[in-house]
C-alpha cells in the first residue's frame, strides 16, 4: 500500500516537473539568499522590497539569511547555484565591493555575479561622542596629528572599516593605518556603542545606523559623504567640505544572480524592481530608514559597482590594507 | 509630566484589546517556536518582524517582546523532554531538566521552568522599569577591558558545571576554545582552521555545535543500546511542581533573576551565559550540591530564572540608550526605526505615552507567559510518551530540519552530524558537554575584547585593570579560582 | 575501566593533540599577515596560547593517573556488551545513515531524505512497532516540510527529482 502511494506522489512528481520545464520563468517561487543577519539593514531593505517584488514578479520570494564572514557565505551559497534565476542575492556594499577590493583570500569575484540592479542608496556619515571635544573634520585631522585617535567597525572588510581609513586620507592624513587605529567590533551596533561609551574616537557609517544616536545627541555628526544634505544629520557634506572624491563612499543594496544568468531572466528583474519601487510602502519605510531609494537599470548597477569597487582597490593598494593569507 | 499622567498615556495606549491580543498571540508565537528545536527565539523574532509594519507602534513592539519571552521560555520543553536545546539559552536547563524527565519527572521539571521563567520575567521587567537609567549608565562603562575581566570571571562557571572531575572538564572547555578559533580572524582578517571552505570562514554555527552535542549522542547511544531505557518511567505521569518545590527554589530563582538582569543590561552577553552562570551559583551555594546534574529541580529554576531574567533587561540598553544589547534587541530597534522611533534618552521625554506602555505590556506578559506557558506544557506533553524507539528517529529529523533553518545552508547539518560523534565520543570518556559549550560561546569573546582592549591601549596590559569595574571582577576570579583549588584539594582526592 | 586508565588514556591523547597543533596544525592553517606590530595582536598568538594550555591539561592527566587516581571501575561501568559486536555494527550503521543523508540532502531533497532517514533508524533501532515507524516517518518529515516551508517561510532544499508545492 506504502508503495503504491509513493508510487501516485512520484508520478504527480514527474507530471510537475514535466510542465515545469515548458512553463515561462518564474514558474515557482523564487530562493532570495540575504548573507547578513536578521534585523540587520540588509534584511530590513530586502525583507521590505520583497512583498511588492513578489507582487511584480507574480511568484512568491522566499528569503533566506544566510550569515557569515562578512556576506561571504551567502554569496558563495548563490555563485555556485544554477544560473536559472531561481537563486538569487540580495548584494551590499560590504559583501561586493569592500570585500573584494580588500580580501585576497575571498573565494568570488564580482564577475562571479550579474547584477540585475542596485535599488537603494544609503549616505554616510562620520560621527564623534559630543564629550571628545571634536566640533568639525578639522578638530578630528588635529587629533590624528596628536595620535591615539581609534575608530570602530563591524569587522575586517566592513564598509566602516574601509571608510573610516578613507575618510582619514582624503583629509590630508598620510598612513591612516599607522596614525589611526582600527578596532573592529562584533557587529554594527557594537561599533556605534564603542563610540558612545569612549572606545573608539569615531565612527564611519551608514547614516541609518547613526539617526537615532544624532537625534538624542548622543552623536555628534561631523560630515556627510553625499552631495546633497542628508535629513536629521545637522552637518556638512563632502562636497561643502571641498572633498567631493568622498561621494563614492556609499552604502548600497542591489539584487545580483549567479554570473550565468540569461539575458531574459536579467531584463524581467528589471521591470519588476521598477515596478515594486513604486510601492508607497516600500518607499515610506525606506525612508524612515534613511536611505534613498534609486533604481538602476542592469547596466547602471554593473557600472555604479565597478566604479566603486575600482575607487576602493586604488586606495586598498595605495594604503597596503590588502589582505593576503 | 507626571508620573501619574504618564501612566495614564501609557494606558491609553494599551488599554485596547487589541494591543493585549498582540502580546498574547506573541506569547503563543514565541513558545510554539521556541519549542521547536532550531528555530530560535531570534528567527521567531525576525520573521515576525514584517507583520508588524502594517501595526500601531506598540501594537508591533508588544507582539515582538511577546514572542522574544515566549521563544526563552519554549526553548526549555524540548531540553527537558528530549535532550535539545531549543534556543542556546535554554541548554543549561538540560543538565538538570533532562535527567527528571527521564526518572519520569518531565511534568514536576516543566512546572518549575515555567515558574521560574516567569518569576524572573517579573522580577526583570521591574529592574527596567523602576533602574533602566541608572543600570543603562553603568552598562556604557563596559569596555572591552571590562568585558574581558567579566568574561573570565564568567569562564570559572566551567568548574561548576564540570561534574565528576575537574581536569576531564577543563579538557572539555579547552577543546571548546579551540573549535571556537575556526573561522576569520577579528583583526587581521585571515583564515585560521578555515582549509579554504568558505562555509567555515563564518565560524561553525552556534546552534549546529549546539544540538550536535546534546541530542545526536543521545540517538547514537540507542543504536549501541536500544534497550537501555525499557524498564524505566518515562512517562509525564502525575509528576507536577509543588508550592514546595518553589519555596526551596525560590533563593535560586531570585538569585538568577538578578544575574539575568544584571548580565542582560549589559550589552553583548546574551541569555546562554546568564543562564550558565546562575545555574553555577545555585549549586555552589545550594544544599544538595551532589544532586546538581543528576536532576535536581533547583538546577532547573536557576537555569530558567537566569535566561528569562535577561528578557527584560536587555531592553534596558535598548530604550536608554538606543543599544541593542543582543541580535533580538537589535531587530526590535528595526521595529522602532520602521515606525519613526528612535530610542534613546530622548524618547522619554518625547514618548513617554509609548514608554508607560511598553511598561504597562511587559508585566501583563508576565502573567500571560504563565498561562500560555501552562496550556503548552499539557500540549507537549505527549511527547514523554511517544516510545522511544520513535521518538529518537523523529528527534533525528528535526534536528536536521532546524540545524539547516538557522542559516539555510546544508554545511550546518554535517556539523550538527560530526560534533554529534565528538559529544558521543566525550560521553562514552566521561567528559561533560556544558564546559564545552560555555568555552566555545566565550572564547570567540575573549579574545575578541582582550584584542580589542590591546589596539585601544596601543598594547598597554594595564588597560585591563583600568577602573574598579574590571578590579572588581579580577577579585571575583581571585576569590573564586581559590576557593575551588582549596575545595579540590581539600577532598583529598585532587582534581577527580 | 577505572579513573587510571580512563586519566591515562585521555592524558597521552590530549598531549599528542596539542603537540600536532604546536608542530604541524596551527604554522599551516592559521594564516598571520606579515606586518603585524605586536605579537599579542598576531592571530596565532590565542590557538599558541590555547595549544600551550591544552599540553597542561594532558600533562595534569598524566599526573592525576599516575598518583592519585582511583584504580576501582566505575560503578556504573558497562562491563561487556551482551550482543557482542552487534552495538558496534550498529553504529557503523548509523553512520552510514548519517553520510547519506549529507548526500541526499542536496540531491534528493530533504523532505524524501528524511522519510528514509527516518524509517532507517526506527528499524536499526529495532522498533517493536514497525506499522507506526513507517507512518511517522512518512508523516513526520512532511508536517515538517509543511511547518517550515509554509509558515516559517524557510527555503528547504527541494533536490533535483520531486518538488513539493
Amino acid at each position: 500500500m506504502k508503495l503504491r502511494t509513493l508510487g501516485s506522489v512520484l508520478a504527480v512528481g514527474v507530471g510537475l516537473m514535466a510542465g515545469a520545464a515548458m512553463a515561462e520563468y518564474p514558474e515557482r517561487p523564487i530562493n532570495m539568499i540575504i548573507p547578513y543577519g536578521a534585523g540587520g539593514a540588509t534584511d530590513i531593505s530586502a525583507r521590505t522590497i520583497a512583498e511588492a517584488l513578489g507582487t511584480a514578479a507574480g511568484t512568491p520570494l522566499i528569503m533566506a539569511n544566510v550569515t557569515g564572514a562578512g556576506g561571504a557565505t551567502g554569496s558563495v551559497a548563490v555563485q555556485n547555484a544554477k544560473p536559472d534565476g531561481y537563486t538569487m542575492l540580495f548584494a551590499r556594499v560590504g559583501s561586493h565591493s569592500v570585500n573584494p577590493a580588500m580580501k585576497a583570500t575571498l573565494p568570488y569575484t564580482l564577475d562571479d555575479f550579474r547584477f540585475v540592479t542596485v535599488y537603494e542608496i544609503n549616505p554616510v556619515a562620520c560621527a564623534v561622542n559630543p564629550n571628545s571635544g571634536i566640533e568639525s573634520m578639522d578638530d578630528l585631522i588635529a587629533k590624528v596629528a596628536e595620535g591615539g585617535v581609534t575608530y570602530s567597525s563591524s569587522g575586517v572588510g566592513s564598509l566602516l572599516h574601509l571608510a573610516g581609513a578613507m575618510v582619514l586620507k582624503e583629509f590630508g592624513v598620510e598612513d591612516p593605518l599607522t596614525q589611526a587605529t582600527h578596532i573592529p567590533l562584533q557587529g554594527g551596533g557594537a561599533a556605534a556603542t564603542a563610540v558612545l561609551n569612549g572606545t573608539a574616537t569615531f565612527i564611519c557609517t551608514n547614516t541609518s545606523a547613526l539617526a537615532n544616536f544624532v537625534a538624542n545627541n548622543q552623536l555628534k555628526a561631523l560630515m556627510v559623504t553625499t552631495a546633497e544634505p542628508v535629513v536629521g544629520f545637522d552637518a556638512p557634506t563632502a562636497n561643502d567640505l571641498g572633498k567631493p572624491r568622498l561621494n563614492a563612499l556609499v552604502g548600497w543594496t542591489g539584487i545580483a544572480g549567479p554570473a550565468g544568468l540569461p539575458d531574459d531572466v536579467s531584463a524581467k528583474w528589471g521591470d519588476w524592481i521598477t515596478e515594486a519601487a513604486q510601492d508607497a510602502k516600500f518607499a515610506e519605510t525606506m525612508g524612515s530608514m534613511g536611505s534613498v531609494i534609486d533604481v538602476m537599470s542592469p547596466d547602471e548597477a554593473i557600472e555604479f559597482i565597478n566604479n566603486q569597487y575600482s575607487v576602493f582597490r586604488a586606495l586598498v593598494d595605495e594604503l597596503g590594507m590588502r589582505i593576503e593569507g | 509630566m507626571s508620573l501619574m499622567d504618564s501612566l495614564a498615556a501609557g494606558f491609553s495606549l494599551v488599554g485596547n484589546f487589541e494591543a493585549f491580543f498582540m502580546l498574547f498571540v506573541g506569547l503563543v508565537v514565541g513558545v510554539v517556536a521556541g519549542a521547536i528545536p532550531g528555530l530560535s527565539a531570534t528567527m521567531a523574532v525576525a520573521l515576525t518582524l514584517p507583520f508588524t509594519f502594517a501595526m500601531t507602534p506598540i501594537n508591533a513592539i508588544l507582539l515582538l517582546l511577546g514572542v522574544y519571552k515566549g521563544g526563552i521560555f519554549g526553548g526549555s520543553i524540548p531540553a527537558i523532554l528530549i535532550k535539545t536545546p531549543g534556543t542556546p539559552a535554554s541548554s543549561a536547563t538540560i543538565l538538570d531538566g533532562h535527567p527528571m524527565a527521564e526518572r519520569g519527572e518531565a511534568g514536576r521539571a516543566l512546572g518549575m521552568a515555567l515558574y521560574a521563567s516567569c518569576t524572573a520575567d517579573a522580577v526583570s521587567n521591574l529592574a527596567l522599569i523602576l533602574f533602566a537609567g541608572w543600570l543603562a549608565s553603568f552598562a556604557l562603562n563596559f569596555g572591552p577591558p571590562e568585558f574581558f575581566a567579566l568574561i573570565l570571571f564568567s569562564l570559572t562557571i566551567i568548574a561548576g558545571v564540570s561534574g565528576e572531575s575537574l581536569l576531564r572538564g577543563a579538557l572539555s572547555a579547552l577543546a571548546g576554545l579551540l573549535l571556537a578559533t575556526i573561522g576569520l580572524d577579528l583583526v587581521y582578517g585571515t583564515n585560521r582552521f578555515t582549509f579554504g571552505n568558505p562555509n567555515m570562514m563564518g565560524g561553525l554555527n552556534f546552534i549546529a555545535v549546539l544540538i550536535g552535542l546534546f541530542a545526536i549522542p543521545e540517538i547514537i547511544n540507542m543504536a549501541w543500546n536500544p534497550m537501555a531505557h525499557l524498564g524505566r518511567t518515562r512517562a509525564l505521569g502525575k509528576s507536577r511542581c509543588s508550592w514546595a518545590d518553589y519555596k526551596n527554589s525560590f533563593k535560586a530563582i531570585i538569585r538568577g533573576s538578578m544575574i539575568g538582569v544584571f548580565l542582560g543590561s549589559i550589552p553583548g552577553i546574551g541569555a546562554a551565559p546568564s543562564a550558565f552562570l546562575s545555574y553555577s551559583e545555585a549549586r555552589r551555594t545550594s544544599k544538595n550540591k551532589e544532586n546538581f546534574g543528576k536532576g535536581e529541580i533547583e538546577g532547573v529554576a536557576a537555569s530558567e530564572a537566569g535566561n528569562n531574567g535577561v528578557a527584560g533587561a536587555t531592553l534596558i540598553p535598548l530604550l536608554a540608550l538606543g543599544v541593542p544589547g543582543d541580535v533580538i534587541t537589535a531587530i526590535i530597534i528595526g521595529a522602532f526605526m520602521v515606525h519613526g522611533l528612535q530610542p534613546g534618552p530622548m524618547m522619554f521625554v518625547l514618548n513617554v505615552d509609548i514608554i508607560y506602555g511598553l511598561f504597562i505590556g511587559l508585566i501583563v506578559s508576565s502573567v500571560f507567559l504563565l498561562i500560555v506557558g501552562s496550556v503548552a506544557i499539557r500540549g507537549f506533553r505527549f511527547v514523554a510518551d511517544v516510545p522511544k524507539r520513535i521518538l529518537m528517529p523523529g528527534v533525528l529529523i528535526l534536528c536536521i530540519y532546524g540545524v539547516f533553518a538557522v542559516n539555510n545552508n546544508i554545511f550546518d547539518v554535517g556539523v550538527m552530524f560530526v560534533m554529534g560523534w565528538v559529544g558521543y565520543i566525550m560521553m562514552r570518556n566521561r567528559i561533560p558537554a556544558a564546559p564545552f559549550l560555555i568555552a566555545f560561546i566565550l572564547g570567540p569573546l575573549l579574545e575578541d575584547n582582550f584584542r580589542q582592549a590591546m589596539l585601544m591601549s596601543g598594547s598597554d596590559p594595564s588597560i585591563l585593570f583600568r577602573g574598579p569595574i574590571t578590579w572588581f571582577f579580577w577579585f571575583l576570579t581571585f576569590v573564586t579560582v581559590f576557593a575551588i583549588t582549596r575545595s579540590t584539594l581539600r577532598k583529598k582526592v585532587p582534581l577527580s | 575501566m577505572s579513573e587510571k586508565t580512563l586519566h591515562l588514556r585521555l592524558g597521552i591523547f590530549t598531549c599528542l593533540v596539542a603537540l600536532f597543533l604546536i608542530f604541524y596544525a596551527i604554522p599551516s592553517f592559521v594564516f598571520s599577515p606579515s606586518n603585524v606590530g605586536n605579537i599579542i595582536l598576531s592571530p596565532l598568538f590565542w590557538p599558541y596560547v590555547l595549544a600551550g594550555l591544552t599540553v597542561i591539561v594532558g600533562l595534569g592527566l598524566l599526573a592525576n593517573a599516575l598518583t592519585s587516581a582511583k584504580d576501582t571501575p566505575f560503578e556504573d561501568d558497562e562491563t561487556v556488551h551482551p550482543e557482542g559486536s552487534a552495538p558496534w555494527m550498529r553504529l557503523g550503521a548509523l553512520a552510514v545513515i548519517m553520510v547519506l543523508v549529507m548526500v541526499g540532502l542536496p540531491t534528493l531533497g530533504m523532505v524524501w531524505t528524511a522519510m528514509l532517514a527516518f524509517a532507517a533508524c526506527a528499524f536499526l533501532f529495532r522498533t517493536r512497532h514497525p506499522v507506526a515507524a513507517v507512518v511517522c516517518a512518512v508523516i513526520v518529515p512532511l508536517l515538517l516540510y509543511a511547518f517550515f516551508a509554509h509558515v516559517a517561510g524557510v527555503a528547504i532544499p527541494q533536490g533535483n527529482f520531486v518538488r513539493l508545492p
